[in-house]
């Protein structure tokens, strides 16, 4: 386990350096400059600002100094942010996105395993039937138009929650909800074809003739054998609701990173690019091996370290 | 076990908060005169030798204070100036201070002008609006680095008396000096704060009617809170400007009928439905949209063709404009000329009174002749132009609208429209490579000369190397001869932008409105074209 552990980090760490190369060098193939005044700079003065932050510096040379920089942990200063270090940008907004991140997957999850269990073990009734067309309809409605409804019908008409805004708990709960939803509609019908499977299977027949509660079957021995499939789509799950939350920040004005990442891209903000690929890659990369590791845990079959015996 | 808890706990919060939050809403003090404010975008920073956008502006303009104030359409007030002489032909200016207060309590000198000026001007510094500067002595040098920032003509005789030397006269100095990079700045608050400085609202000090509270450096809301020792306070009528960033245009309007906000801006969809709501406004801009024609274009048919007068003014009257701004491009206004309308007045004239009829005109009969005879003078039948345009919503719609009008209406013109990013339009413009390109430009103070500048034949933003020598001679009359007098001056700049329309050097498009909506108990709310957006200084709620 711990040959097999200290194996995958190297190779996390070997793909974030991979991540971040390719992203330098990428993000130095668009053309401008990441001066908001470029337009009416003239050339002369565009030159003494590029040397002012070494941007007339060969680009390995600036490529050698931005990697041992960020391998200490700067990542330099903001350009659209004047004085506003990278760092302090993103710790300063990586908050909100985080738990509306967690919160829409706690409620996509929770809540869609209730329902696919439910539609489960009432299959091939009306109630199954329904589940089925609501997550259906919940998958292919995309988030946005969901959060503007909401926010239409929920806030504005029957006042019941904040139209926008990031004061507290109420101002979370129908971007959650937005967000949450296409998780949800996933969870469920993951949940319900797993549920169905196990309880046609011999085991669960024998539970049943040994005399078991209705409810004891699904909760032991069902449920927890169609949950195994569900693990891996939280890899999945956490990139849509990186991406998701760009618009769902932008409807609800909610301070996150998710927005900030697409201006610095067409401001040219080379610190904020590098700083928010970084952190994205670094939480998928993360959260995939935990995922992984999850999964032997959950599934005995399963071994991390096949080939270590 | 545990799993049923967990799926039982979550459900009973979520419902519960669900029920809880509908019984919360707070209802604000209203015998406050509070304006809640929305913008569209973050505050990028307040720290004025480096900003460079209009939300940082108008924040800025609103919290600090200048040797003078831009009021209502562009006219200049009083500021940190109590008194102003010229003298040396223009080239010297004496500015006499009031005794005023940052909000530490230390008194605004004339050396915190000299300490600010410096600074914006110090290459270390890396300001993108130091350029403003031209004229100043030495200005243009120590941006440069070729001399240090000491020897900039501007110098502090005592605490209250300022003296600052022109290379040559700027007839619109006084309006200059309501700009924020113009500013004072407290050298202490700078020292203290070091690379914070001006990162929070609690990282600077204040000299103007508001002071910034709340502000995080990255947070989308905060409060300009009246500045008790500000000299004038007793004009200031607001307890607070609230301010909150809604990105979404969606979301503006919902807090605007909600009742949470007192003034959006909105989207041009938006626009079009309320167009007759009572709280319905055009909001002016000074930025104006226009083509350029590549003279120098790589490809020597298109160079020969852009190069033709005939040509150009058969591209530019082929295009609808009327329609366009109605259908492409709502709120704003068919371009007057290339200066914009409102920007500059005088005797109660506008600029751009001279010019009815010339330049910018749509006909397409008179655009069909003129392209034929153009076509006949270069020698071809066929003409292929690619237009360049950024890859926003609203340059797609008008590249498409122009490349309509321009084949049907043009015989043997096939257009390529060709979206790109911003700064790649920018960059692809300066270097040249674009046949044709359409250009949006933003004045950064309230005079002819912020646009006309940028035709003359030396001048870097000329990107389709249009060139005309008596244009250029009026422009340097304007300069120079002619700089102490302002009606010649005036008579000189409206010549130009005539014969800068009659070849149609660069074909006008629209001029940028924005559609807003405000409450009509908010009244004496300043909205300006240019610089500065907003200033509230005077703004109450009745």
């Amino acid at each position: 386990m711990r040959k097999y552990l200290l194996k995958r980090v190297f190779y996390m760490i070997l793909t974030l350096f991979l991540v971040a190369t390719i992203t330098f060098f990428l993000m130095k193939l668009m053309p401008g400059t990441p001066f908001t005044n470029q337009q009416k700079m003239s050339a002369a003065q565009i030159a003494v600002v590029n040397k002012q932050y070494g941007l007339d510096k060969p680009i390995w040379q600036q490529y050698l100094s931005y990697m041992l920089n960020a391998a200490h942990g700067d990542f330099g200063t903001s350009f659209q942010f004047s004085n506003q270090s990278v760092s302090y940008l993103i710790s300063s907004r990586i908050g909100a996105s985080a738990q509306l991140g967690i919160q829409a997957i706690i409620f996509g999850v929770v809540l869609g395993i209730i329902v696919g269990s439910f539609a489960a073990i009432n299959r091939n009734t009306w109630i199954d039937t329904l589940c089925t067309v609501l997550s259906i309809i919940g998958k292919s409605v995309p988030n946005f138009v969901l959060a503007v409804l909401l926010q239409y019908y929920i806030a504005l008409k029957l006042n019941w929650l904040p139209v926008a805004g990031w004061n507290g708990f109420n101002y979370t709960i129908l971007p959650t909800i937005a967000l949450g939803v296409g998780p949800l509609a996933e969870t469920a019908r993951f949940v319900r074809t797993g549920m169905v499977d196990v309880l046609n299977s011999d085991y669960i027949e024998l539970a049943r003739a040994k005399g078991m509660s209705r409810f004891g079957i699904v909760y032991h021995h069902a449920l927890r054998n169609s949950l195994t499939p569900l693990v891996t789509l939280i890899g999945p799950y956490t990139v849509a609701l990186m991406t998701g939350s760009m618009v769902i920040e932008n409807i609800f004005s909610i301070p996150g990173i998710g927005e900030q990442f697409v201006k610095s891209i067409t401001t040219n903000d080379y610190p904020t690019i590098m700083g928010v690929t970084m952190l994205f890659s670094a939480g998928l990369v993360l959260v995939i091996l935990l995922t992984d590791i999850v999964y032997g845990f959950i599934d005995p079959r399963i071994r991390l370290a096949g080939n270590e015996g | 076990m545990k799993l049923k808890k967990v799926a039982a706990a979550g459900s009973v919060v979520f419902l519960s908060a669900l029920a809880l939050a509908a019984c919360g809403n707070k209802s604000a003090d209203s015998s406050k005169q509070v304006f809640n404010f929305s913008e569209t975008g973050e505050l990028p920073g307040m720290d004025l030798s480096k900003a460079t956008d209009t939300i940082s502006f108008t924040n800025l303009a609103n919290t600090m204070e200048g040797l003078y104030r831009i009021g209502k359409d562009s006219k200049i007030e009083p500021g940190v100036a109590k008194k102003t002489e010229v003298s040396n032909g223009g080239k010297t200016y004496t500015f006499y201070l009031r005794k005023s207060k940052w909000s530490n309590g230390d008194p605004v000198t004339a050396k915190d002008f000299v300490y600010s000026w410096r600074r914006t001007l110090d290459p270390k510094t890396a300001s993108q609006y130091s350029y403003l500067f031209d004229g100043v002595q030495n200005a243009n040098d120590i941006i440069e680095g070729k001399k240090a920032p000491d020897t900039l003509g501007i110098k502090a005789e005592g605490d209250y008396k300022l003296v600052v030397n022109l290379e040559k006269p700027i007839p619109y100095f006084k309006l200059l000096m309501g700009f924020p990079v113009f500013f004072p700045q407290n050298q202490k608050a700078v020292d203290k704060f070091g690379s914070k400085y001006a990162t929070a609202s609690d990282k600077l000090y204040y000299n103007g009617p508001f002071k910034m509270t709340g502000w995080t450096g990255s947070n989308l809301s905060w409060k300009l809170q009246k500045n008790n020792s500000y000299w004038d306070k007793k004009n200031v009528h607001l307890d607070s400007v609230n301010y909150q960033v809604n990105k979404s245009g969606n979301t503006r309007y919902n807090k605007y009928k909600q009742g949470s906000v007192d003034y959006i801006t909105l989207e041009t969809d938006q626009a079009k439905n309320l167009k007759n709501n009572a709280d319905y406004h055009l909001m002016k801009e000074s930025t104006l949209a226009y083509l350029e024609f590549n003279e120098q274009a790589s490809n020597p048919t298109v160079k020969k063709a852009l190069s033709n007068k005939k040509i150009r003014q058969a591209l530019s009257m082929a295009i609808n404009r009327d329609q366009y701004v109605k259908t492409s491009a709502f709120g704003s206004q068919a371009a007057p000329g290339i200066v914009p309308d409102g920007l500059a007045v005088r005797n109660g004239k506008d600029f751009n009174s001279n010019i009815k009829g010339t330049g910018v005109t749509s006909d397409a009969k008179e655009a069909k002749k003129l392209w034929k005879e153009g076509l006949a003078e270069i020698g071809e039948k066929k003409l292929t132009l690619n237009l360049l345009g950024d890859d926003n919503d609203a340059a797609k719609k008008s590249g498409d609208f122009m490349q309509s009008n321009w084949e049907t209406t043009l015989p043997g013109l096939k257009v390529n429209v060709q979206n790109v990013p911003f700064k790649t339009r920018l960059a692809r413009s300066s270097s040249g490579d674009f046949d044709v390109v359409l250009t949006l430009w933003g004045d950064d103070f309230a005079d002819p000369i912020s646009t006309l500048d940028l035709f003359t034949s030396d001048n870097s933003q000329n990107d389709g190397k249009w060139k005309n020598s008596e244009y250029d001679s009026l422009i340097k009359a304007s300069k120079t001869t002619d700089a102490n007098d302002p009606a010649k001056r005036w008579d000189d700049l409206q010549k130009a932008q005539k014969i800068l329309l009659e070849d149609q050097a660069v074909a006008p498009i629209y001029q940028r409105r924005t559609p807003y909506l405000v409450k009509s108990k908010v009244k004496g709310l300043i909205i300006n074209s240019v610089g500065v957006t907003y200033n509230f200084k005077n703004v109450q709620i009745k």
